[in-house]
């Protein structure tokens, strides 16, 4: 290469001489388009975020083999999700009582909804039935009464799963009778949204306080601010996953280390036992018949 | 019996030398000293449980060999005492 030339040429640069093919039409040079980066795909995450999305989504992890399957199902999760019907969701966050606000998005909501675990059906719209089971991964139709529904969704439940839901409300209700907690009666209410009604007046009177550009100014920043502490929240999140991650690693390697390290103690006294077993065999001959 | 004695001084020699290092004061050897702890308390022992029963049911019966063999030694050595002629008799 001479010196003082560039192995890369800048795409903005126009080309100083254009080599075309015989019979090609001169044409005008075009503008040259920065390439955009694609957002992050699903199958781009790794593993364990893939695995943390699906339990949000209430899939289990462990039953699908291989990554690809993974993600499928993840697809089909959110477009199920997205055609499920608002109202009925929330009607199953009002039965739950979960904390979301009123203007959760559908997914939101479904990640709540995928935190209930109670197979106590009382008081909840056929509905909302319907969208429960379909996040349980249960097969069910827009006409399927309550009876049915509640019949598959208890039969959707494991034996195990039941004799430790069944324990724990044991406990629950010694706890509870120690205690003397009693059962909250007041009506659901929604989370206050952060973005609520009472913001607008408040750029109003920033506005009056702080001049027009002064208070969009401030706006700016706070909106700049929230999405910042929403980012290190999500940043936060990921980091506390990973070192879990490491953490539940290194237990395992730990523990197949020793189980290792035994098995092999192990080994070492079969070949000793044996070795003395032979070894007490050729004193015995010796003794009692070679004597 | 000489590598009983050699694996049992090297054994404790080994188990010494970690003693006196997490027995330190400094900051990041008591660091070490509780991560280690918490590990131990955080061994799932159903992983390895089996194994370690069968490694003591090993250790128990290489005893009754070991056992068995100092018997077997003593009745030689009997037998061989038994055998042999007393020499005042033959004078």
């Amino acid at each position: 290469m001479a010196p003082g030339s560039s192995s890369t040429s800048s795409p903005a640069d126009p080309p100083a001489e254009q080599k075309l093919l015989p019979g090609a039409v001169d044409a005008p040079p075009r503008e040259v388009v920065a390439g955009a980066t694609p957002p992050r795909q699903m199958s781009d995450l790794p593993k364990d975020e893939l695995e943390h999305l699906a339990e949000e989504f209430g899939l289990d992890p462990t039953r699908f083999k291989t990554r690809q399957q993974l993600v499928s199902a993840i697809h089909d999760r959110r477009q199920m999700i997205a055609g499920m019907e608002r109202e009925a969701m929330l009607d199953v966050i009002r039965w739950g009582r979960r904390p979301v606000t009123r203007n959760a998005s559908k997914e939101q909501i479904a990640q709540e909804i995928a935190r209930i675990r109670t197979m106590k059906f009382a008081g909840l719209s056929q509905r909302g039935l319907l969208v429960l089971a379909r996040l349980r991964g249960i097969v069910a139709l827009e006409a399927d009464p309550i009876p049915l529904l509640v019949k598959k969704l208890k039969k959707q439940e494991s034996f195990f799963a039941k004799m430790s839901r069944k324990r724990r409300s044991m406990i629950a209700s010694v706890v509870a009778n120690l205690i003397g907690a009693e059962e909250s009666a007041a009506d659901y209410q929604f989370l206050p949204s952060p973005t609520a009604s009472g913001q607008a007046s408040s750029m109003k009177q920033e506005i009056e306080e702080a001049g027009l550009i002064g208070g969009i100014t401030n706006r700016l920043k706070k909106t700049a601010d929230s999405y910042v502490n929403q980012k290190l929240d999500e940043i936060e999140a990921r980091i506390d996953r990973k070192l879990d991650e490491i953490d539940r690693r290194l237990a395992d390697w730990r523990d197949k280390e020793i189980a290792n390290r035994i098995r092999i103690l192990k080994i070492t006294l079969w070949a000793s036992v044996i070795v003395g077993f032979f070894s007490l065999l050729y004193s015995y001959v010796k003794v009692y018949f070679v004597k | 019996m000489i590598v009983t004695i050699y694996a049992t001084v090297i054994t404790l020699q080994s188990l010494w030398g970690w003693y006196k290092m997490l027995a330190g004061s400094d900051r990041y050897i008591g660091l070490i000293r509780r991560y280690m702890v918490v590990h131990g308390l955080r061994l799932r022992f159903k992983a390895f449980w089996g194994d370690v029963v069968i490694c003591l049911l090993l250790c128990v019966v290489f005893l009754i060999i070991l056992y068995a063999h100092q018997i077997i030694n003593d009745i030689d050595a009997k037998l061989n005492n038994h055998a042999r002629p007393d020499p005042r008799r033959i004078v």
